[in-house]
């Protein structure tokens, strides 16, 4: 156990210091002022970087072990990218400064934008979102706004009930009366029950293509064609984009608006929760509600510009999260188009070995196909009461990082694997032997110790319950 | 470069156990009408070809001596920040859905939330959000959520950025949002507020230091709005809670703010990250992920994702907030920065930046041409000089100095009209305010 | 599991005691045992409106959130303050100190759509 920061914290000389140059009085008036105790920590340097260091060694992660957390897109993220978002040049500059001197920050994100159309088929990309639940409610506002100069009163969004939580979040955030609209039993939505809950008050249909249990929408043109003929938009979920570069585009399958994730798709690190990047993209139609300011390029200089009357507004300040952007410009260009194809055909390549390797002795809701990732519900061949939660707490004790578990929500018992395609042929081998010993053989031979797992990690199995009914959510 | 590991003769036995002949096979299901030609996007490029490249690019941005603020600041970020977020542990791992093998960004997501309430006196701290003005805006939603009123009272002297965000997130609620007028001396009044609180107001929410660089009387006017009971919402900025009062002291029932101060480099105006603290009682109306400690089979200390029921994964359309990424990153960085001054050492650093931006108050005041627009306010960073002189010359003069100047308040309407905002951290030296002073002189 | 026969259901899983014109509601052992854990509640605030079948409240596990819907139209007048900082009671005694709040109800006739413990058996 590693101590708390409040209880390493002694007499000792702090770690950082600052020297004034000025002999000048801070004078703050008493009314003003503040009269109690900051409450920080002092600790020395020495001993803060041990504190962190062992934290950081409690941490399962990418660059540890294979982290097949379905959904998520855990792939590679190159140690070039970070080299280059170091460079001084583009992190010390300051968001106001004169266009003139930002021309490196504004053309990366120009360029970025460009090639971002290319491998989705949309028109145009604003790249402020901060996150891919930020886009969706970006795009969702786009939506909102199209509607609103139509002068239409259009108040609900269709979700799949096999849709991202986020989904159904962000169009509430937006706005929006949500329509659930119940998956075929693979996950599959049908043409014909899409326009059956169509009405004149349907703005758009959120859907995720491959959907979250990794299968390619079949019906998708004949979907666009109901949706578009009732004058409804079709929202992307970029989630799943890894699946389809240089195969197929949104722009193509019908698709109006879309965001993308830079986080998953795009390699950049995921930090333990952010920061990420969310571009939205349209087509030309909705250019006119993006995000201000716009990066454009005019006699060959990039300016910004903000001065759009129709825009939504901005979703945050300034242009975005710029250091994921140029992450992510530095993964395109490292790949180009070929190597983006070659990313997702070695994905798709992956994610079937693995569900080959499985299909035969755990249940398989969604077929013995599929793209970048496959959904699991071993409910059958786990015995003894062993739950999915307890399958993915033994993997841990393997070294492995849990896939995602009970998502999507329409499949009992769900285990969701995406290996990406950044993952050994030799990896993938041992993962599947492991995960299959697991269900197949302990939760048969052993099940209490797989329901007392992990054994392994720095902290057991954690009550949950009493976190949330006693909640202690700062130093005591 | 495609970081894919797979040599031919792997790839052959993934075919064979298959059985098909190539990956093209796989994606049968995408009906051929609705394949793509080969993309046209340029690359390809080894690690040496990609750092030429992006050294041509980094070399078309140009680095200065900043005088600028407005939102972003300009710190000094003590090495060990750079040195703990560079660990891959801790930037290549996910959001801590499995708590036992996420111990570290758990317990440090959870020392943050500590210092975060330790420096704004609140009960409780989120994991993060975006950023200050998406916090403003979430901050709103609360209020909004909470009290099931319709209008917010919100300070012009609130950075426009977070005003523009905060009309973005409410465009399609149901909800209004009234600006209150700056004062002469460039404050909110007490009286202003007073007059257009109703029962109707959710919230009223202010931000001081303001985007004028003043400090408000927040005790006043967190008085005023608990009188009509709304929630007083206070936007701060982290590093001057260690010499102004905090929000806990005031009585904020929210506390948000931009996090960039406290270690996180300019980088363009993000990604940085925003906070947000709240009064007891609270807590299940916030947005994003919160870390709370607990117990494990043994009786071991440890952390994990809590009050999860408020989240998106599970409430859907009825989350408090549609947020799942946030910054964690970020805000690991900032635990960092805050855990290594100690409250005298951190009390030092914001009396520095007081003081260096007073002496270069006082001296640009005085040039001809030049004079205080707010002649006896107190701020912290950031003043306003009202000028005769040309704005558009001192910023082109200034730059080619390698200077990056105040920022031109023309926008920020008729009352700003020549008005300059100049920022001043404890990054400017003596020299370099003497040598601003000096070129300014000139002009 | 414990069904009272006294006691009036719904087919959402609420129990409702009648009282004169007045419904004490809560949710029945069976709901629960499927929501586990109760960590969380919110209820409704006193003399608010509710509506047959609308939600009035909300019981939250770790991991999940459910809806209570009210059995009956009507005005608040009593919330059980002692489940919002001790949810256990929901687990440990749903039809006694678990219950969440009671609706003086308007409308005799929607007393009428409510489950007798043997019907309320069946769907279970």
């Amino acid at each position: 156990m590693e101590k708390l920061l409040n209880e390493l914290s002694s007499q000792s000389n702090p770690s950082y210091e600052v020297k004034c140059d000025i002999e000048n009085d801070c004078f703050i008036p008493k009314h003003l002022k503040r009269k109690s105790d900051l409450g920080l920590p002092s600790v020395a340097e020495n001993d803060l970087l041990r504190h962190f260091t062992n934290l950081s060694r409690m941490n399962y992660a990418l660059s540890t072990t294979f982290y097949p957390l379905g959904s998520c897109t855990m792939k590679y993220n190159p140690l070039i990218n970070e080299r280059i978002a170091k460079h001084e040049a583009f992190n010390s500059i300051h968001p106001y400064q004169p266009a003139e001197t930002m021309q490196g920050v504004l053309e990366i994100m120009h360029c970025l934008e460009r090639d971002l159309c290319e491998i989705s088929g949309m028109d145009y990309f604003s790249l402020q979102p901060a996150a891919g639940a930020h886009g969706e409610f970006a795009g969702l506002l786009i939506i909102a706004a199209h509607f609103k100069s139509l002068k239409q009163k259009r108040t609900k969004i269709i979700v799949p009930d096999s849709a991202h939580g986020t989904n159904p979040a962000s169009a509430a955030f937006a706005g929006f009366e949500i329509v659930p609209l119940k998956s075929e039993p693979d996950g599959s939505l049908s043409a014909q029950k899409v326009k059956e809950i169509l009405t004149p008050e349907t703005a758009a249909i959120m859907l995720t293509v491959p959907n979250t249990l990794g299968v390619f929408e079949k019906e998708i043109a004949e979907i666009a064609k109901v949706a578009h003929e009732n004058g409804t938009l079709l929202y992307y979920d970029g989630a799943n984009l890894n699946a389809l570069m240089g195969f197929a585009r949104p722009g193509d399958l019908g698709f109006d608006v879309m965001h993308i994730n830079l986080h998953k798709t795009f390699s950049t690190p995921h930090g333990g929760g952010g920061p990420g990047s969310g571009p939205v993209g349209v087509k030309s139609f909705l250019e006119q509600f993006l995000p201000v300011p716009r990066v454009e390029k005019k006699n060959d200089k990039y300016v910004l510009d903000y001065k759009k009357t129709k825009s939504i507004g901005c979703v945050k300040s300034f242009f975005g999260n710029f250091p994921v952007i140029l992450r992510a410009y530095a993964y395109v260009k490292a790949l180009g188009g070929k190597g983006l194809k070659n990313a997702s055909a070695q994905a798709v390549l992956n994610a079937n070995y693995m569900l080959a390797k499985f299909k035969d002795k755990i249940t398989v809701p969604a077929g013995s196909r599929c793209m970048h990732e496959f959904v699991l519900s071993p409910k059958a061949a786990l015995g003894n009461g062993v739950r999915t939660l307890d399958a993915a707490k033994r993997l841990l004790d393997y070294g492995y990082y849990a896939p995602t578990v009970y998502f999507p929500l329409i499949v009992e018992e769900a285990i969701m694997i995406e290996p990406t395609e950044t993952e050994s042929k030799e990896t993938l081998d041992k993962f599947i032997e492991t995960l299959n010993k697991i269900i197949l053989e302990e939760s048969a031979d052993e099940p209490q110790r797989v329901k007392d797992s992990p054994l392994n990690t720095p902290v057991a199995r954690l009550n949950e319950v009493e976190a949330a009914r006693n909640p202690i959510l700062k130093w005591k | 470069m495609d970081y894919t590991p797979q040599n031919k003769q792997d790839k052959q036995k993934m075919f064979d156990a298959l059985g098909i002949k190539s990956e093209e096979d796989l994606f049968d299901a995408i009906p051929a009408d609705l394949r793509v030609k080969p993309l046209n996007v340029s690359g390809g490029q080894t690690e040496q070809e990609l750092l030429e490249h992006f050294k041509t690019l980094a070399a078309k941005n140009k680095t200065l001596v900043s005088f600028r603020g407005a939102g972003i600041y300009d710190h000094y970020i003590p090495s060990l920040v750079g040195e703990i977020t560079s660990r891959s542990e801790f930037w290549t791992a996910y959001t801590p859905y499995q708590a036992e093998a996420s111990q570290g960004t758990l317990q440090a997501i959870f020392e943050y939330q500590s210092m975060i309430c330790a420096l704004t006196g609140m009960d409780v701290s989120n994991a993060s959000l975006y950023d200050g003005a998406s916090a403003v805006a979430e901050a709103a939603l609360l209020a909004l959520r909470v009290s099931g009123k319709k209008k917010v009272l919100v300070s012009s002297a609130l950075n426009p950025e977070y005003i523009k965000t905060l009309k973005t997130y409410l465009q399609n609620f149901n909800a209004k949002i009234v600006l209150l007028n700056l004062s002469s001396n460039g404050t909110i009044e007490r009286a202003t507020v007073d007059a257009s609180l109703d029962d109707d107001t959710a919230a009223v929410i202010i931000q001081s230091p303001n985007y004028f660089g003043i400090v408000e009387n927040m005790q006043d006017l967190s008085a005023v709005a608990k009188e009509k009971n709304a929630l007083f919402a206070a936007v701060v900025n982290p590093i001057s809670l260690a010499v102004f009062q905090s929000p806990g002291e005031y009585g904020a029932d929210i506390a948000v703010g931009e996090g960039q101060p406290l270690g996180i480099p300019l980088s363009a105006g993000g990604a940085t990250f925003g906070f947000m603290s709240v009064r007891k009682g609270l807590e299940w109306k916030m947005p994003g992920r919160i870390v709370g400690q607990t117990i494990d089979k043994n009786n071991k200390r440890g952390f994990v994702l809590t009050l999860q029921s408020r989240e998106q994964h599970i409430r859907r359309e009825k989350a408090t907030s549609n947020i799942c990424t946030n910054a964690s990153l970020n805000a690991l960085a900032a635990c960092v920065y805050m855990s290594g001054w100690g409250n005298d050492g951190f009390k030092n650093l914001a009396e520095t930046n007081v003081s260096k931006a007073v002496y270069a108050f006082g001296k640009i005041k005085n040039i001809d041409g030049f004079k205080a627009k707010f002649e006896n306010s107190v701020f912290f960073n950031e003043f306003v000089i009202e000028t005769i002189k040309d704005v558009k010359k001192i910023n082109k003069t200034l730059i080619k100095n390698g200077i990056l100047g105040p920022v031109d308040l023309s926008n920020c309407g008729k009352q700003f009209k020549n008005c300059l905002l100049f920022c001043v951290t404890e990054q400017r030296t003596k020299n370099e305010i003497d040598k601003l002073v000096e070129i300014l002189v000139k002009i | 599991m414990n069904i009272p026969v006294d006691l009036k259901f719904t087919k959402t899983h609420e129990w409702i005691k009648i009282e004169g014109n007045k419904a004490k509601v809560g949710i029945t052992d069976f709901a629960q045992h499927e929501i586990t854990d109760v960590v969380h509640v919110e209820l409704p605030e006193n003399s608010k409106n509710v509506k047959k079948a609308q939600p009035a409240a909300v019981v939250e596990s770790v991991k999940s959130a459910f809806d209570i819907y009210s059995p009956v139209s009507g005005k608040i007048v009593e919330v059980n303050e002692e489940v919002l900082g001790s949810p256990e009671l929901i687990n440990q005694d749903p039809y006694g100190k678990g219950f969440l709040f009671a609706v003086e109800f308007s409308d005799n006739n929607e007393l009428a759509d409510l489950l007798s413990a043997e019907e309320y058996k069946k769907i279970i």
